[in-house]
Formats: C-alpha cells, structure tokens, sequence
C-alpha cells in the first residue's frame, strides 16, 4: 500500500511535469523523484517529524538511529533479551557455574559452615531437644512433635484419659490379655504412653495367672478380675494351712491317696515343675477343704496358679493391654 | 549409641515409646514375651518395630526350662513386658534421645538427604 502510496506520490510529483515537454518533463521528473525519495527519508527518520512508522515498518532499508544496535525480530525478543534470557553470562551464574564445577574440592569455606552447624557437647543444648540450628533464622521452626509433645494431645478422648493419669499421678489398673482372656492386673503409675497404648509404669504389682494347658484350658470358664483374685486369696489360705499343718502331714496323706490317685497323676502329668509341697496342698485342698470346694466352681490349684510379683519399673507393649482401669479415691 | 539410619525409623520411633527402649542400648534387662517365655541379657539394639537384639541371655522359656544363649532375637510383636532397669530415669532417657535424633536431622543442613523423592 505504502508502495502504492509512493508511486501515486511520484506520479503525482510527475504528473505536472508530464504535461511540459519530455527533457523538462525527464529532468523534473528525475528532480522530483528525488524530491521524492527525500521526502521518504524523512519519513523514514525517527527523529523527524514526518516519521511515519508503517512505512519504516515495510521499507527495506530503515537508517537505524545507533549504528551498532541490536535488532530483534519482535517484542517477545526484546523482553526475553532484557530479562537476561537463558545461559546469559550473569555474574551469578558464573560464580555458581564455578561452584559447581568444583564441587568435589574440600572448600575451606563449606568445612567452616558444617563446623558450625555441627553441635559438638551435647550438654550444651538449651531443652532435650533443642540443639540450637545455626543457620540464619529463615522461617519459624516448626513446633517439635514427638511421643512427649504428643501425650497431652489426646484431650476428650480415652487417651486424654490416660494422660490425666500421668500428669494427676493416679493408680491405675492395667489387665493384660493373654491370647483368649485376661492373664492379670498390673496396678501401677503410668509415667508415659503413645498412640498404640504401650505403657511406662513405675511401682508395679502385678498378679497374674499361668496359662492353662491343654484340656484345662478347653473346658474352663473365662478368667475374670473377680476371680482371679478369689483364687489368689484361696491359694494363700490354702497356703496359711499348709503351712499350719505341716505336722500332720505324713497322718493326712495315706487317706486322700486313694481316693484322688486319679487327680495326683493328673498333677504330675501337667506340671512337672511342681514341688512337693504344692502336691501336697493339692491333696489337702481335697481331704480337708470341702467348704472352699464348694465356694469356687473350679478349685483344683494344681495349675494355674495365681502369682504376684512387683517391678519397679515396667513397660507394657500396648497390643497386650485389654483395659486401663483408673483407681479413682 | 546410634540413631537408626532410616528416616522412616527415626520418626516412628520418635512417635512412640520404642524410643524408650532404645535408650537401653548396652542395660542388662529382663524381656517377658508373648509366650510367658522370658530372656534376661543384655540389649544390643531395638529398632522401630521393637525387634530387639539381646546378648549372653539367659533363656527360660514357658515350662521354665532355663538355657542360655549368646545371641537373641525377638521379633517385634512377641514382647509383652520389657523390666526396665531401677537406675534408668524413664522421662530423661526419652528426651535424651529425643535431642539425639534431633541432632542428626538437623546436620544435614537442611535440604539434605531424602527418603522419597519429591519428583510428581
């Protein structure tokens, strides 16, 4: 179009002179093709004031402002150009092209930087677990989570229970499970959990019953706490009474021989371990206690004997725990 | 007394009581298990999971036959008790290694190693 535009303009520069004769017309021509062609030189100069950009826009030869410039081809370029663009020889990234290039090197500077972050006495360190992070303090260390900052997050929920326990220093009564039914009590202080019940407890008592084997174990009826511990106080009666009557042992034992031959083989047929004085009770639990026989569905101690014992200090692995019995005053 | 080099066992490990039993690297304990069995000696290691390792161990299992052992593994799910010793203090031996695992994750100056990588 601008093309078009110039030949109108020249033929409209050379119009009038067509109309004079031919050398006039020639020379006039010649005079205002170049008048012409100044005209679009100026038009082509940015600083002037004809400029006129569609035309520098098309024409071939625009005269560029600064000689040495740098040409792009469209705006795009020019910001990726002003950005610094890819692989551009920034002074960062050279210095960290370097870096990289020796990374294998021992740099006495990075030997200093892990030296301080290194925390060499132990003893030093504010809290448990504070080990005071040397780095310039970016963003706010995230608050510490662990099994103690953990304990007191339970609130509303049995374990927020147990905490109470730990914190208000309550007895309580743990029962253990064995693989069917209830094995015994631990009573003791919890001085700390987790999520999966495991239990740290000092000053514990624990009575618990040895595992029933075989047809025994079959045929009895489920353990209870109530029980459990009627057996333990028949086994120490029965114990005091053993110990009484030690004297008339030896006059006791001809009688219930043959009538409980039967239950005594039985005895040494499942405890081997058993000493002589537990048969002995055995036998006397069946010629002298007809009234404990009659209290008790199953008094026969042969086996299964209640024990009690006490730890000092004790951790239960929670998967063994049936139920945490807070001993409230 | 080492910190496990796993992260995922340093973190359950920091979540849970097992991190109790770990701070009985090198007592001499009684581990009651699941069996009624018991093994008395001395703890070499207890992971995550609470395997534990024990030494010269005197084994007695649940008949009460008595045998000792120069190496003992139980696996984690077969502990019932574990007798820890009267001098142990439980609540210092927690943060003592709660400050050991903290110590470790914060050597590696930040960006270091990790387990899974971050790549979608």
């Amino acid at each position: 179009m601008e093309e078009s535009e110039r030949e109108s303009e020249s033929e409209r520069c050379s119009a009038p002179s067509q109309t004079s004769e031919q050398q006039t017309t020639i020379e006039t021509s010649g005079q205002k093709l170049e008048r012409g062609e100044d005209v679009v030189e100026t038009k082509l100069d940015i600083s002037s004031d004809k400029f006129d950009p569609l035309l520098a826009l098309y024409s071939p030869k625009v005269p560029l402002p600064y000689p040495n410039i740098k040409c792009f081809n469209n705006i795009a370029e020019y910001e990726s150009y002003m950005k610094g663009g890819r692989g551009r020889a920034k002074p960062e990234n050279v210095e960290k092209r370097l870096r990289k290039a020796q990374k294998g090197k021992a740099d006495p500077e990075r030997i200093e930087r892990l030296k301080k972050l290194m925390v060499n006495n132990p003893v030093e360190e504010e809290e448990g677990e504070g080990s005071g992070v040397k780095r310039p303090p970016r963003r706010q260390r995230k608050a510490a989570k662990n099994v103690l900052t953990r304990m007191p997050l339970h609130t509303g929920s049995p374990l927020g229970e147990l905490n109470r326990c730990v914190q208000e220093k309550i007895r309580v009564k743990v029962h253990i499970r064995t693989f069917k039914g209830l094995r015994g009590v631990c009573s003791g202080f919890v001085v700390a959990f987790d999520k999966f019940w495991n239990l740290a407890m000092v000053d514990v008592d624990e009575t618990y019953r040895e595992p029933l084997l075989g047809q025994a174990l079959y045929h009895e009826k489920a353990l209870t706490v109530t029980r459990l511990f009627e057996k333990l106080k028949v086994q120490e009666t029965v114990a005091l009474n053993a110990v009484e009557r030690k004297g008339g042992d030896n006059l006791l034992k001809p009688d219930p021989h043959s009538s409980s031959s039967q239950l005594r083989d039985q005895t040494r047929r499942t405890d081997p371990k058993h000493t002589q004085e537990r048969s002995e009770l055995s036998e006397k639990d069946r010629s002298t206690s007809k009234v404990t026989q009659q209290s008790e569905s199953k008094p026969k101690v042969k086996y299964g004997k209640v024990h009690t014992r006490h730890v000092n200090q004790l951790f239960i692995r929670g998967e063994n725990i049936l139920l945490v019995n807070v001993q409230q005053d | 007394m080492e910190v496990s080099h796993s992260i995922r066992e340093r973190t359950i490990a920091e979540n849970s009581l097992v991190i109790l039993l770990q701070g009985l690297h090198g007592q001499v304990t009684t581990v009651d298990l699941r069996d009624e069995s018991t093994a008395r000696g001395r703890v070499i290691n207890v992971d995550a999971f609470m395997n534990i390792r024990l030494e010269k161990v005197l084994y007695r299992d649940r008949r009460g036959r008595m045998s000792s052992m120069d190496d003992l593994f139980v696996t984690g799910r077969n502990v019932r008790y574990v007798h820890i010793p009267d001098h142990i203090n439980i609540r210092e031996t927690i943060e003592s290694q709660l400050a050991k695992i903290h110590r470790v994750r914060n050597f590696g100056a930040g960006g270091g190693r990790k387990e899974y990588s971050k790549k979608k």
